[in-house]
């Protein structure tokens, strides 16, 4: 193996990658690198390391206990290499530059945006939406933006949205953690669990939205503000 | 009233006699019917845990475990196979071979049973082996290669024993290899027959290809789950997986002859009798390796001796066993791709379904409606059930350079933005109209087995174990075991009391009513 990709930022040998990339990759990873039955490889960052040689050495080798194969000895060293440049060529998460300020985001957070109430960063804030501790890291620019005015967009996989009528009639509405065949667990606003046997409700239904409101009504500065705290959350000292 | 009871219980004790699980589908013509009814549904929900066994090998356990004397034989993935003393689940022995490097598999290590004769147990290995184990040991008395793993070639199936035969089947058709059914000598591991799921050029059917020399060769047709033996018409009935490449269709004009197909062939000679097409030119990656199952279906008062298939492409099919005419065919989930079938069962196609560099939606999804976890036929009430994932895929083409050995599917299938639900359903054989519908809020992941007592029982992906009222599809009972289910249950009978037996995760689970 070369000490270092010798197609490193040449979108011609990154094409040549995505080539390789649909047919090979695209089962299990998704057909944009989007993830699937394999991780996100949009995010730039990875879970058997973050340089180029740590890309390499998954794609040749497989990873140990998991479906992922090695490719090395089937593509070659070419091959391996134009698809660790196809990878790096869609984490897209540094191209868009944060221009709003955190202080003034964090600022939002914890007070008129309200987002606390159902996101917790560290120690602090509610437990009904995703927890944003090392968003920063998972997520991009792109996409940061996106969730706030499009929280349907993309949701988070499992955070559903799960409405039961007990027998008594009551209605009750909260972000899932389970729904099953047979059971439902979800969480409402004030961070209290609630769990069914379905058998026992009126009626459960689960919907793939999100309970998250669209933040239309923000100003375009007080967007870029969140975005850029949420993308200084990469779960280091401090933050 | 306590004399009453005690009465009853030694008259229910006294009706059960043992009975063994020998084969995958526990009848040679796939039925997973049993007739043992001490668990009925007004008391299903008694059942409590016999014991436990951890296999402690990582990986999908997709076994149908078999039960013979005093003893469970079931194999596991990553080439290891177990021999459980029946009363305690403790091993009495356990083989392991390992992996050689070189082999790929599509969709994990994955063993799904053993075939038996005598004191011979029979399995393949996924280096594309068969072997031979003594049933006392587990020692290796024969071990025959059926082809090159590093060509892509692998071995998951459960074999079947015919007369003096062990009929297996070949998986491999993501990575450009060429189908087959075996039959072995039981005795010398001998290759006794060879029938080749895809034609060269120059014999029957050959010319479904394009006319070159390596077309054929990277045809797909892979023969992944066990087949059906009818012993009055001595043929042995097989499905057949997809074309390769799976979603580039451009590169293999023709109806791609024997792929999604069922074969029927001598059970002597592996010379095709007749073969029935479902899918030609597959380009959605719809195997036809769902169980064919050998039932005498009622045609207007008439008897007709036939083969029925839910099919991973929406359709539920009857089919002439004798002739391999076409008898009946009805979506039992949402189909997009097809209008309907024609008098000889031709799908009548729909534009704009097949995969494109930027995608197209088609319905059902790529791994179809049903796909390969067992089925069940309870002849009491005449009803068929399977599982049925209900949903689409948008699907992808990409043009691809082969290379040996490597994946070959011509792109993929994404399910991005869309969530398919599931079901269990059960159907009229002789009609395919469906009788009921039992929704699951996902994709299933279980066999299931259908029992004399008017259970069927099967699982999920969540870890349930769960059993529905086989003539209505309500829910009676659930366990949860802690980790998805795929295998499908098996049942068998010791001292007068009935069994049940699930694997979960890596554990394999055994359930019972309470010792009266």
């Amino acid at each position: 193996m070369a000490a270092q990709n010798p197609f490193a930022g040449n979108a011609a040998e990154a094409d040549a990658g995505r080539g390789l990339f649909r047919i090979m990759c695209g089962p299990c990873h998704g057909i944009k690198a989007q993830g699937g039955r394999g991780p996100d490889l949009t995010l730039g960052v990875y879970n058997a390391g973050n340089t180029d040689r740590d890309l390499y050495r998954v794609i040749a080798s497989g990873v140990s206990g998991t479906e992922m194969p090695a490719y090395g000895s089937r593509i070659g060293d070419d091959n391996v290499w134009r698809l660790v440049t196809y990878i790096r060529s869609v984490a897209n998460r540094r191209e868009v530059p944060v221009t709003g300020d955190a202080a003034e985001g964090e600022k939002i957070y914890w007070g008129k945006g309200g987002c606390g109430n159902c996101h917790r960063i560290g120690q602090r804030g509610g437990v009904m939406g995703p927890d944003l501790t090392l968003v920063g890291r998972k997520r991009s620019i792109e996409y940061l933006r996106r969730a706030l005015d499009k929280p349907n967009a993309d949701l988070t996989p499992g955070f559903y949205t799960v409405t039961v009528v007990t027998k008594q009639g009551q209605k009750i509405q909260g972000v899932q953690r389970s729904f099953d065949n047979f059971t439902t667990q979800f969480v409402t606003a004030d961070g209290k669990v609630h769990s069914y046997q379905r058998d026992d409700l009126q009626s459960s239904e689960r919907s793939y939205t999100s309970l998250m409101p669209a933040y239309t009504s923000w100003s375009e500065a007080m967007l870029n503000d969140m975005v850029a705290y949420l993308a200084s959350l990469r779960g280091e000292a401090g933050k | 009233m306590r004399f009453l009871l005690l009465l009853m219980a030694v008259t229910a004790s006294a009706q059960v006699r043992d009975t063994d699980w020998l084969t995958y589908g526990l009848n040679l013509a796939g039925w997973r019917f049993s007739d043992l009814a001490q668990m009925t549904p007004a008391n299903v929900k008694s059942l409590s845990l016999e014991w436990v066994f951890q296999t402690g090998v990582p990986g999908k356990h997709e076994t149908t475990p078999l039960i013979k004397g005093d003893v469970m034989y079931l194999t596991g993935p990553e080439n290891t196979a177990f021999a459980l003393d029946l009363k305690t689940g403790r091993q009495i022995w356990k083989y392991s071979k390992p992996l050689p490097p070189g082999v790929s598999v599509c969709c994990g290590l994955v063993n799904r049973g053993f075939a038996m004769y005598g004191d011979t147990l029979y399995k393949v290995n996924l280096e594309a082996t068969v072997v031979a184990l003594d049933s006392k040991t587990g020692a290796t008395i024969w071990e025959t290669p059926m082809a090159d793993p590093r060509k892509g070639y692998s071995g998951t199936v459960a074999p079947i024993i015919v007369k003096d035969k062990v009929v297996v089947g070949i998986a491999g058709a993501e990575f450009g290899t060429r189908g087959f059914v075996d039959a072995y000598d039981i005795k010398t591991g001998k290759r006794a027959w060879r029938f080749w799921t895809v034609p060269s050029p120059d014999e029957p059917g050959g010319n479904s290809w394009p006319n070159d020399k390596v077309a054929y060769q990277r045809g797909g047709g892979s023969t992944w789950i066990t087949g059906t033996y009818d012993p009055g018409l001595n043929t042995i009935y097989w499905g057949t997986g997809n074309p390769g490449p799976d979603m580039n269709g451009d590169v293999r004009p023709g109806d791609n002859l024997y792929t999604c197909s069922l074969v029927a062939l001598d059970a002597d000679t592996g010379k095709l009798k007749w073969h029935f097409q479902y899918t030609p030119h597959d380009v959605h990656d719809w195997d036809a390796t769902e169980d064919p199952v050998l039932i005498d279906v009622d045609r207007g008062g008439r008897k007709v001796k036939a083969v029925i298939m839910a099919n991973r492409n929406g359709f539920y099919y009857v089919l002439d066993r004798t002739t391999g005419e076409f008898i009946e065919g009805k979506p039992y989930t949402e189909v997009s791709w097809a209008k309907g079938l024609d008098k000889r069962g031709r799908p009548i196609l729909v534009s704009g379904q097949d995969p494109t560099p930027d995608g197209n939606k088609s319905c059902p999804g790529g791994g179809g409606g049903h796909n390969w976890q067992a089925t069940a036929y309870h002849p009491l009430l005449n009803l068929y059930y399977f599982t049925s994932t209900d949903g689409c895929h948008t699907y992808y083409m990409t043009n691809q350079q082969f290379l040996e050995g490597a994946w070959y599917q011509g792109s993929t299938f994404s399910g991005e933005g869309l969530f398919p639900k599931g079901s269990i359903v059960a159907l009229n054989p002789s009609t395919g109209d469906i009788k009921w519908r039992w929704q699951m809020v996902s994709p299933p992941s279980a066999g299931v087995l259908a029992t004399a007592g008017g259970l069927v029982f099967s699982g999920d992906s969540f870890g349930y174990f769960f059993a529905l009222d086989a003539k209505t599809g309500k829910p009676l009972w659930n366990r949860n075991l802690g980790a998805t289910v795929i295998a499908p249950p098996v049942t068998y009978a010791r001292g007068g009391r009935q069994f049940l037996v699930i694997s979960a995760g890596t554990s394999v689970f055994t359930f019972a009513l309470p010792k009266p």
